[in-house]
Order: structure tokens, then C-alpha cells, then sequence
């Protein structure tokens, strides 16, 4: 059997499409995180700016606004939540839940009058540089602008926590909000800029989703995404490095476990269809096992609400 | 250039107390200056004020003749006052040199070199590249310290900061205090031990109740006036009569090792001691040197090897609290709001919690209140804790009341061995001396005590025998006579 090298390279660019919301939604909810807020509205998020990336994709035709709109949405919605848990103080666990309830039901109610609607060609970049090269071109060339984003975003965010003074704040808030407190930082507001910025990136993996990976609105698109990505960013012990290599698993495996599922090998469906998820946590707990790294990246506030008595 | 540091007519009210009633001070620089009072008598209070992070209801602070607006704690950076807090405001999970850059302007390498001229001048060596959760406590105050030193300040402001520290560090921390005092910098040192006051200050202000109630030069006082002022009232001093010591053996640890999975806590190595009826051994050391996991693993929070530990002639090593219990041991945990009772429920459903099984609080798996009440009320009047309403809830109690409760519901089973892990900490001289006594009065019953603390006057006061814990090994077992506190620094600090 011969297998044509271009077509293993078309399966590793699929792979990686579909890590890409997954990549989006991570790395955003890991810069909230870090902060000391745990927000568990992302699949939420994502819905919101799955639906309004399409429906202003849709009405004004314009690809831009669409994608900086999802954005916005995301950022709006997270206004809420960061409002509930920093202004009035209320349960991280609890407002993040609620907030995926309201997006996705808020969401469905929205997207009925764009239900079959076909979507738009979103433009690709490279596209000349195709066939250049053997297994690599259909890799590197010939996607979304949105993809090259993903890819470099998990990079970005390890220098940003790492190398810039934001970073580090950003990280000492969460690691001790009382102390950044008495040190003159203004807790609340880095805390408000971390869920803002985490809304954003959750808004546009979901338009990825519904603008370029399946451009069309169906209700409850994200499937789960966005708990995926939770998931990611707590067993990739808040690295991005390994949210990478975490996405990239479970998007592999589900890639793969379709192509099994066409071929028909004699495992049961439901069994495929839950291995990404059991797998990609496994290969995370076990690369991540370093106990003195996770102290060092865990932050120590995760999930408390800080309130500063006077 | 002269610094003068005035605070004039400072108030500030929390609901149900007065934390600061209109106190003035006025400080010079060239002089280090000592702030004197109990827990609660408003020290802590007043330096926040001085360090804008607690906003005074009324009053002004002047520095150098002029107001000063202190609404944030940037505010009192801006104006040059550096403060050293007892609780480390340090980020744990970030190295040495991003906790120090973090709140400065300057570029890596100008505060770099910075930095290394004041670690150079007053002889400071930390590693800049560690997280700071790996360094000793006297390592991180000196961080706090180079912190401030980095601002060029004209006040420092120290918090109780001998409370961590060794009697080593603790010179050491004097020396530089001293020093940077020549060099003009106005040092407001606070602190509840009057030695401390007598070795390092030259002017003393006490406060008690939120008031200021003298200040006097040093030259003027000795340690016994200074208490009286402090307390308000004259102090009596306890004293253990020392008694024939029985042979009858009670409790016997051999070979007790443990190795923690987590990083951060400390492994017990090789811990071997036995303890006679009737006597207190006192277990000395710098916090954080396997004390807490050294109290888990004899109380049975975390359980060891069956053989390890014999208790009245039954290996008991393999067995949790509760079972514990019933061969008469108790306990008294360190945190008292998080280990030793419960905060949300009243004091009879704590005083409840650790008689499971060997009361007949429970019929049937239903709770008979009545009794557990009437148990409750016996604890608080043979106890002395202030309060007549057992439905309270143990939050509002105050330290001293919560922990002569936590004894109390320990020691009304009459246990043969009771395991305390710093009984005193935070409280008034009061509580202090009420928990003393009754430790005492214990040992004289032919009871036994195993006093895990952090406080050498106090292991001096008490036991018969004491042994010092660092990194996890226990030292030789001395008698308490051979021992003095210098001795005991040297062994806190890993010496010989």
C-alpha cells in the first residue's frame, strides 16, 4: 500500500484545526486563571461568540467586524462575570456556571433565524505555496489567519507570564492577592483585565468554530469545547507549552478516532468517542508530574474571592 | 536631613472595638523606637495607618511638618515609609529577584546592581534566582527588607519581626536595624517581647486597648515596669515546682520515620524519645521544621507504622485520632479556627466533636443535646472561658477563650498524655498565664505533656525535658535545668 505523503500532511493540518479553539479558549482562561480567578463559563463564552461571530458575519457581511464582534461578545459576557465575582464578590464556581447556562441558552435563542444558513469562505493565507514542499506544505500553508494566531498564541503567553512586568503581576496576584494588595497593585482591576482578555480569546475560538472550521450555526456547536479546555488548562498544570501539546492529542486522537470509526474497526463506538478525552488527560498527568513545578505555577488563590478589608 | 514622623490624634473604629483611640506619637530619625502592647492593643492597627493600608477614621500623619494623604499602600511608598510585615508580603511561587523588581521602576540591571551594593553593605546573601518558598524565614525578611532599602527610605517600619526568626538571626537582624539607624533612617520597631525592647530601642511607647498609655526612654524602665504597663495590672509569675519524676513509662516513639509526598512539608527522620508519667517534654524549634508533621503523625492525622509508637504498653502507631482517643490520648492542634474547632458551630457542637464514641453524647446515631450541653457548661466553668452562651458560635470567641475551651474539652476526659502544639501563640498575657497553669497543674496530676512550641521561654517555663527539631531530626534529649535559651538558639539553627 502506498500512502501518499501529502495526504499524512493534509491529516496532521486537520489534527491541528481542530486544536485551534480548543489552543484559543485554553490560553485565554489560563492568563484568567493565573490571576487567581477561576471562570468556568468558557464553553459559555464560546457559544456567545460562536453565534455572534456568525450572525454578524451574516448581517453585515463583513468578515472583520465578525471576528473583532465574537470577540467583543466574549468580552461583554465576561464583563458579567467579572462584575458578580470582583465587584460583588460572589462565588467564582457558581457565577462561571451560570454563565455557561446563560450563554448557551441565550445563544440558541439568537441563533434560531440563522439556523441553515450556509456560512462564508473565510480567506487563507499561503495559498500559492501549496505544493511546494512534500508533507510539509499542507502543515504550513493554506489556513486561516485565526490558525497562525493559535499556534503562536501558546508562545506569546508563556513570554508574556515569564519575560514582562504585566506577566509578572499578573502571576504575583494570583499567587498572593493580600500581598500584591499591601505592595500598592490594584488587585480588582488586573483581576477585571485577566477575565476580560480571557472572554475574548474564549469569543473568538468560538467564531473559529462557526466562521472557518464548520462555517454554519447549529445550537450547541461547541460540544463541550469549552470543558475541554478547563480541563486543559488545569492538567497542562497552567503551562502553555503543554496546552499545545495537550490540544494536540486530543485533537489528533479525535481526528483519528473518526477515521476508525469509518473504517469500522470492531471497537465500540462510544468507546472511541470517549478516548481524547481519558487519553489526553492521561498524557498531561503524566507529563506534568513534576510536584515542586506544579507548586511553583499553581496559583496559590485560584477560585478565593479577595475583598479588601479597610 | 532630619526625619520627623508625627502622628497626631489618630482614631479608627472596627465594629465592636476601638482599635485606635486618639493617639499621638511623634518620631525623630537617628533613634530606634519601640511600640509596645499585647495582641489587640492596636500596634498593628497603627502602623497599617502609617503604611496606607488601613484608612484612620480621624486624625493626620505629618512627615516633616507636612500632611500626608496616605490612601493606599503606594501612597506611604511614594513618601518614603517602608514597612517589614510580620505576615511576609511576599510572593511565594516567584523568585527572589521578580518579588523585588516587581514593585520597582527601574530597568533589571540598574536595580540589579542595586541590589547587590546593599547585600554588599550590611553583609546580606540570598540567592536572587530561587522562588521564595525555598528560603528560611530570616532569608525572606531579608528580602522584605531589601525591598524597602531598594526606595531609599526615611521610615522603616517593622512588624513584629523577631516572631520567625532564631536568636542567631535575630542579633543579626539588631546589627543591621542599628546600622541603618546611624545612617538616618527613622526605625519604628514593634513588638509585644521586652527584652527585645530593652536590648534594641532608645524610646518606648505602650499601648493597651487601642490607647496610648506612656512614652518614656528607655534609660527610665526596666522589663518588670514595662510589663505592668503593658498588662495594666501587676503580673504574677508561675513558676513549676519541681517534683520527683515517676520512672512508670508512658509513651514510647522508636524509629519514626515519615517522608512526605509533598515537597514543601518537611520529612521526619529517625525520631526516637520516650516519656516518663507525669512529665512534660518540650519540643523547641523554628516553625516549619517538621513540628506540624511531627503533631500529625502523633495524633494520628497521619498514621505510621503499628510499632513505632507504644503507648501505655500498646503499639498504637497504626491508629487514627479517634482510636487514639480511647487508649487516653488528646489533643490540642496549632490553628485553632482551622484544625481545633470549627468556626461555623457553636461551642457545644465542638466541644461534641472529639467524644464520638466514649460519651453518651449520641443515642442511636441521634444527637442528645441536652447532655452535650450540660458537658459544655461543666468545660466553660471548671475552664474559666468567658462566656455564658454555649449556642455562640466559636468564631466570636476570642483567641484565649477558644483555646481554654480546646484544653478544657481535652482535658475533661482526663487523658493520660495530652500533645499540644503551641498553645499560647497570639494570645494576651492573661490566657498565657491561665494555660500555663493548668499545664502545670496537669503534670502535677501525673499526667503527661508533649509541648510542641515555638516560644523558648515558654518549652523553660514548662517541661522537664526538652529536645530542639530541625529539618525533620530531633537533637539529644536534655533536662530542662541544663538548658538555656542560647543553647537552644544554636540547635534551632542546625549548630552544635
Amino acid at each position: 500500500m502506498i500512502v501518499d505523503i501529502n495526504f499524512v500532511g493534509l491529516i496532521i493540518a486537520s489534527i491541528m484545526a481542530s486544536a485551534v479553539p480548543l489552543i484559543l479558549a485554553s490560553c485565554g482562561e489560563l492568563i484568567t486563571e493565573r490571576s487567581g480567578v477561576l471562570n468556568l463559563g468558557v464553553e459559555g463564552m464560546m457559544i456567545i461568540g460562536a453565534i455572534s461571530g456568525f450572525a454578524l458575519m451574516t448581517v453585515t457581511g463583513s468578515l472583520i467586524i465578525a471576528v473583532f464582534g465574537a470577540m467583543l461578545a466574549g468580552v461583554l459576557i465576561s464583563t458579567i462575570f467579572a462584575f458578580l465575582t470582583q465587584t460583588l464578590i460572589t462565588n467564582h464556581v457558581a457565577t462561571g456556571l451560570a454563565l455557561t447556562i446563560f450563554g448557551i441558552g441565550i445563544s440558541a435563542m439568537i441563533g434560531k433565524n440563522f439556523v441553515g444558513i450556509p456560512g462564508k469562505e473565510f480567506p487563507v493565507l499561503f495559498e500559492g505555496l501549496k505544493d511546494t514542499i512534500p508533507l510539509l506544505s499542507p502543515i504550513l500553508f493554506g489556513h486561516s489567519i485565526v490558525f497562525y494566531f493559535a499556534f503562536t498564541l501558546p508562545f506569546m503567553t508563556s513570554y508574556f507570564l515569564k519575560k514582562t512586568k504585566i506577566g509578572l503581576i499578573v502571576r504575583a496576584v494570583g499567587d498572593s492577592p493580600e500581598s500584591a494588595s499591601n505592595q500598592g497593585i490594584n488587585v480588582r482591576l488586573v483581576r477585571y483585565a485577566c477575565i476580560l482578555y480571557g472572554g475574548a480569546m474564549c469569543g473568538l475560538a468560538g467564531a473559529y468554530l462557526s466562521m472557518i472550521y464548520t462555517p454554519q450555526w447549529i445550537e450547541n456547536m461547541t460540544g463541550g469545547r469549552g470543558w475541554i479546555a478547563l480541563a486543559l488548562v488545569v492538567f497542562s498544570t497552567w503551562n502553555p507549552i503543554k496546552i499545545l501539546i495537550g490540544a494536540m492529542i486530543f485533537g489528533g486522537l479525535t481526528i483519528i478516532q473518526f477515521h476508525m470509526q469509518a473504517i469500522g474497526v470492531r471497537i465500540p463506538v462510544q468507546f472511541l468517542t470517549a478516548l481524547p478525552y481519558i487519553v489526553t488527560i492521561i498524557v498531561l498527568v503524566v507529563i506534568s508530574r513534576d510536584s515542586r513545578k506544579i507548586r511553583l505555577s499553581t496559583p496559590s488563590s485560584l477560585g478565593k474571592s479577595f475583598h479588601k478589608d479597610n | 536631613m532630619n526625619t520627623n514622623l508625627k502622628i497626631s490624634n489618630v482614631t479608627k473604629i472596627y465594629p465592636g472595638c476601638v482599635a485606635n483611640d486618639d493617639v499621638s506619637l511623634e518620631f525623630n530619625s537617628g533613634k530606634i523606637y519601640a511600640l509596645l502592647g499585647e495582641n489587640g492593643a492596636g500596634k498593628s492597627t497603627l502602623v497599617k495607618i502609617l503604611s496606607g493600608v488601613v484608612i484612620p477614621d480621624e486624625g493626620k500623619i505629618y512627615l516633616n511638618k507636612n500632611i500626608l494623604k496616605l490612601n493606599s499602600p503606594s501612597d506611604a511608598k511614594k513618601n518614603d515609609i517602608g514597612m517589614v510585615f510580620q505576615h511576609f508580603n511576599l510572593f511565594e511561587t516567584l523568585s527572589v529577584f521578580e518579588n523585588l523588581i516587581i514593585d520597582s521602576d527601574e530597568q533589571r540591571e540598574n536595580l540589579k546592581e542595586k541590589i547587590d551594593t546593599i547585600m554588599k553593605k550590611y553583609n546580606f546573601s540570598v540567592d536572587l534566582d530561587v522562588p521564595v518558598l525555598n528560603l528560611s524565614a530570616g532569608q525572606k525578611q531579608k528580602v522584605e527588607i531589601i525591598r524597602c532599602l531598594i526606595r531609599n527610605p526615611k521610615v522603616l517600619i517593622m512588624d513584629e519581626p523577631t516572631s520567625v526568626l532564631t536568636e542567631q538571626e535575630t542579633s543579626e537582624l539588631f546589627l543591621s536595624l542599628k546600622k541603618f539607624s546611624e545612617e538616618g533612617i527613622l526605625i519604628i520597631y514593634i513588638t509585644h517581647k521586652l527584652k527585645e525592647v530593652m536590648q534594641l530601642c532608645d524610646e518606648v511607647a505602650v499601648m493597651r486597648r487601642g490607647k496610648l498609655v506612656s512614652v518614656s526612654q528607655i534609660n527610665n524602665e526596666n522589663i518588670e515596669s514595662l510589663a505592668n504597663k503593658m498588662v495594666g495590672q501587676n503580673l504574677k509569675t508561675i513558676k513549676k515546682t519541681k517534683e520527683k519524676t515517676s520512672s512508670d513509662q508512658l509513651i514510647k516513639i522508636t524509629n519514626l520515620n515519615y517522608t512526605s509526598e509533598d515537597p514543601f512539608e518537611t520529612n521526619l527522620v529517625d525520631i526516637n524519645f520516650s516519656l516518663n508519667r507525669g512529665e512534660c517534654l518540650g519540643i523547641a524549634g523554628i516553625s516549619g521544621n517538621g513540628q506540624s508533621e511531627l503533631f500529625q503523625v502523633l495524633s494520628g492525622e497521619i498514621i505510621s507504622n503499628k510499632n513505632s509508637i507504644e503507648f501505655n504498653k500498646n503499639f498504637i502507631g497504626d491508629l487514627n485520632p479517634q482510636e487514639r482517643r480511647e487508649y487516653l490520648m488528646a489533643f490540642s492542634p496549632e490553628d485553632r479556627l482551622e484544625q481545633a474547632a470549627i468556626p461555623q458551630m457553636a461551642i457545644f457542637e465542638n466541644v461534641a466533636l472529639n467524644n464520638f464514641k466514649s460519651s453518651n453524647f449520641f443515642n442511636n446515631g441521634l444527637i442528645n443535646e441536652s447532655k452535650i450541653k450540660e458537658h459544655s457548661k461543666k468545660i466553660i466553668s471548671e475552664f474559666n472561658v468567658n462566656t455564658d452562651n454555649i449556642d455562640l458560635k466559636s468564631q466570636f470567641l476570642s483567641g484565649g477563650n477558644l483555646q481554654k475551651l480546646i484544653i478544657g474539652r481535652e482535658l475533661i476526659t482526663s487523658p493520660d498524655l495530652l500533645i499540644c502544639f503551641n498553645p499560647t501563640w497570639g494570645l494576651d498575657v492573661g490566657a498565657i498565664n491561665y494555660i500555663h497553669e493548668t499545664l502545670i497543674k496537669i503534670n502535677e496530676q501525673n499526667k503527661s505533656i508533649i509541648l510542641i512550641s515555638t516560644d523558648t521561654d515558654e518549652l523553660l517555663k514548662l517541661s522537664d525535658k526538652i529536645t530542639v527539631i530541625h529539618r525533620g531530626k530531633l537533637s539529644k534529649i536534655m533536662n530542662a535545668e541544663d538548658v538555656t535559651s542560647e543553647k537552644l538558639g544554636i540547635l534551632m539553627g542546625g549548630g552544635n
